[in-house]
Parts: structure tokens; sequence; C-alpha cells
């Protein structure tokens, strides 16, 4: 579904991400990797963010690159920030980010529903402890179901029933030809329902994993 | 088109959202409106003690180099204002983006680039208006202005001053904004290119001052010069921004 082509990302003389081919498979993905192995590098080229040094990232047979509408309709992307404003409340905040998309008012309410938040609804972004504005920040990003949903650090500042609302919203939005990338430490969380692993260490991809019936096989 | 989805807004409402955003934000924080007033007001009342009083427009103000017309040291007293307002201002401009990373969520909608510039530029064409429409009143009474008819004129100054102002200032305020120096960057950036439209809106308005009509005003030409830049720099803003901002 995501095809990385001698996909490689450079920061002045520091290789961030080296040289990668690679095709990731729909479903849930957990991206796993030290700190500053590149994990939020490689979520945030293929959110189209970030434009490759070398090499391209490709959804279907589509490159992705943030100037292109149509690419940047079909993703959902969180980053360690929550990409809300701070002096909306949550509610003003997803019915801009819906009315932007095209979201029906209805799954506004269905995803604050769906996260936990709907006593939050008229507290102000700013207000919210570092929890709450994760759970946000994934509700803004699964609001227009995207084809492509990118998570960097969802799991952050939760306590282990938040995690279970954002594993939840996960698992609601997956479906057939969907693909799901978390970059996460809690490995745990992930591997319950994720459909395949990848480990990135010092920029570089070692394993590429998916569920079987029986455990993982190697996919590269 | 699913029951979870409604009838997608246009480029022109999805840009207005964007500016009713904006707008609600600042309501709610007063992040940049006071800082511009506080300076225009301080700024103003300097001004006002430097200069002797009881001197007519047309009357000349003594400078080392020898003397300038008094219409000519109030109309440039007044841009050089609005000038460093607007640079506080839009300053300011991806602040409220910055605030809890905003903007990466923000590049991510289904809006052509142009739409965000356009809803920034107009969010900072109200700050700038509104300071403004506050400034020249206490202009007027410190500096005793009587422009009689020439408010009209003087609002069309402004109106066209305005436009190129802040075409330039968001344009240059997206590049500033992915800097650690935004609020240095900015003007150095920004202050050359905005050279000419602030010579041709301290001429327009010192022929006003000085008590030249619509006529007098639009013989000198400088019109037709705010009026080209504002076209070029708002064509030229509204199709580099996508690079400024990426």
């Amino acid at each position: 579904m995501i095809h990385l082509r001698g996909l490689t990302v450079s920061y002045g003389t520091t290789m961030a991400l080296r040289p990668t081919d690679l095709t990731l498979y729909e479903g849930v993905t957990g991206l796993f990797g030290p700190n500053g192995s590149g994990k939020s590098t490689l979520l945030r080229v293929l959110a189209g963010l970030l434009a490759p040094s070398r090499g391209s990232a490709l959804l279907g047979d589509t490159p992705i690159r943030s100037s292109d509408e149509s690419i940047r309709r079909r993703m959902g992307y969180v980053s360690h920030s929550s990409g809300l404003y701070g002096r909306l409340t949550v509610g003003e905040n997803l019915t801009l980010f819906g009315r932007l998309y095209g979201v029906a008012s209805a799954r506004v309410d269905e995803v604050l529903e769906l996260l936990d938040l709907n006593d939050r609804r008229n507290t102000p972004v700013g207000h919210l402890s570092a929890g709450l504005k994760r759970r946000a920040a994934v509700a803004r990003a699964v609001l227009h179901e995207p084809d492509v949903l990118l998570l960097d650090e969802p799991y952050a500042n939760l306590d282990d029933d938040a995690s279970a609302r954002v594993s939840d919203a996960v698992k609601a939005w997956r479906a057939p030809g969907r693909a799901a990338i978390i970059a996460t430490h809690g490995a745990k969380r992930v591997k319950t329902f994720a459909d395949a692993s990848l480990i990135v260490q010092r920029g570089r991809v070692i394993s590429y994993r998916r569920r079987t019936g029986t455990g993982y096989e190697v996919a590269r | 088109m699913t029951a979870r989805q409604t009838a997608e807004s246009g480029f022109l409402s999805k840009t207005a959202l964007l500016i009713r955003k904006d707008l609600k934000v600042e309501a709610r924080g007063r992040d940049t409106l006071p800082p511009m007033l506080a300076f225009c007001l301080t700024v103003t009342l300097l001004l006002a003690f430097s200069l002797p009083g009881n001197t007519a427009m047309r009357g000349a103000v003594s400078i080392p180099g020898g003397t300038v017309a008094l219409a000519d040291v109030i109309a440039g007293f007044l841009w050089i204002t609005v000038l460093f307002a607007g640079l506080i201002g839009f300053a300011r401009t991806f602040e409220v983006e910055r605030d809890e990373g905003a903007l990466d969520a923000l590049l991510l909608v289904p809006l052509d680039r142009s739409g965000l510039y356009a809803a920034k530029a107009v969010s900072n064409l109200v700050y700038i208006v509104t300071v403004q429409v506050l400034l020249v009143p206490v202009f007027a009474l410190f500096f005793s202005l009587g422009l009689g008819a020439g408010w009209f004129v003087l609002a069309l100054v402004i109106a066209l001053v305005d436009i190129g102002f802040v075409a330039v200032g968001t344009l240059f305020a997206s590049l500033a904004a992915q800097t650690r120096s935004r609020e240095l960057i900015l003007p150095i950036l920004a202050l050359p290119v905005l050279v000419p439209i602030f010579i041709a809106a301290v001429e327009l308005t010192s022929d006003l001052f000085a008590g030249g009509g619509l006529e007098t005003v639009a013989a000198r030409g400088w019109f037709g010069v705010l009026i080209v830049f504002d076209v070029v720099f708002a064509t030229v803003g509204a199709l580099a921004f996508e690079f400024a901002i990426d």
C-alpha cells in the first residue's frame, strides 16, 4: 500500500533515514526503535510534511507530496504536539477540522465519545493535561477517517485506561484498504492488535514482520 | 459521500473558517493587537512632544540638514509607526499554530495553500486596520490634522498601502516562522521590499496633510505605484506561500 523507493533523509551531514526500499501493507504497523532512530522522520515523510533528500514514498502509485491535496486528504497525522489550537475548546477544534475536511457534525460527537472526551468538549485544549491532549490529538487525526493514520507516540503520558481508548479508536478506524503506522516505545500496547512490526535503528530498517496465525513472518 | 461526511466546503468557505478561527483565538488571547496598539500610542505620544507646537502644516520644521515641511514630517511619523506596529503583529502570524503544533495539522487539510495565505493575510489586514482606526484619530488629535474631504482620500491611501503591506508581511512571516529568530528575521526580509510602498504612502499622505485634494495627490503617480505593488505582491504571495511554508 505504501512503497518506499530508495527513501533517504539527511539533515545536513546527519543521515536520519538511510536508503530504504520497503512496501508497507494495510493494517496496523507498530513502529519501534530507540530515540533518534528515525521513527518521527519516517512518519513526517509519509505524511508529506518532510520531503525526502533522495528517493520517494508512494501511496499506491501516487508520490506522497504535501503539495498534492488529494494525498493530504487521505492522511491523518499526530506529531509529538497535539496539533490543535490551545485557546479553542476541544469541540471547537474538532468542529473546525471537521468542517475543513467536510465531516458531518455527528462524526465529531462520535469521535468525542470514542475517545471519552465528551465531558471535555467545552474545555480549551490549552487547559487539558498532557494525556488528554494526546487523546484530543488522536480524535482530530481519525475524525475524517483517513486511509493512512500516522501516530507518533500516541500513548505518551497516558494511563492504561486512556491508552485503551486510543487503541479502541485505532481499532474502530481500521478497515480494509487502510494503513496505520504507530511509533511508540510502549510495544506491548500496540502488539496486542498490530498486524505488523517495523523496527528502525540508526536510520535503518532492520526488521519488518507481519503477523501470521502463529506469530510473525519476515516481510522483506 | 458517506453518512459521516457532509458536502465539503469550498475554497472561500474554508478560508473564511480559518479567518474566523484566527480572530476568535485573538479575541480570547489578545496576544497580537494589544502590543501593536501599545507601541502605536507610545510612539505617537513621544512624537507629539518632539515637534514644535502651533506650526502650520505648510510651515517648515528645522532639522540638522535644513528645513522640511511639517506635513512631510507627520506623514513620515504616521507611516513609520504603522510599519513597525505591523511588523510586531505580522511576526505573530503563525504563533497561534506554533503554540500546540497546529501548523502540521493545518498543512494537511485539503485546502490549497493560497487559501491558507489568504486567511492569514486577511487576519493580518484586520489587525492593521484596527490599529489604524485607532491610530489616525489619535494622530489627528495630537497633530491637529484637519483634512476635510481629504479623509476619504486618506482612507483610500491606507487601503492601498495595507493590501501591499499585509501581502508582503504575511509571505515573509511564513518564511520567518520556520526560523528560531523569527522576530528578527521578519524585518530583515520584509523591510527592503516594503520601502517602495512606504515611500509612496508618505508622499501621498504628506500631499494630503499639506492640503492637496484627490486631483493633486493623484497627479504625482504614486497611486499607480501602490496599485502595481499590491497586484504584484498579492499574486507573488499567493503563489510563493506554498514554498515558504513547506
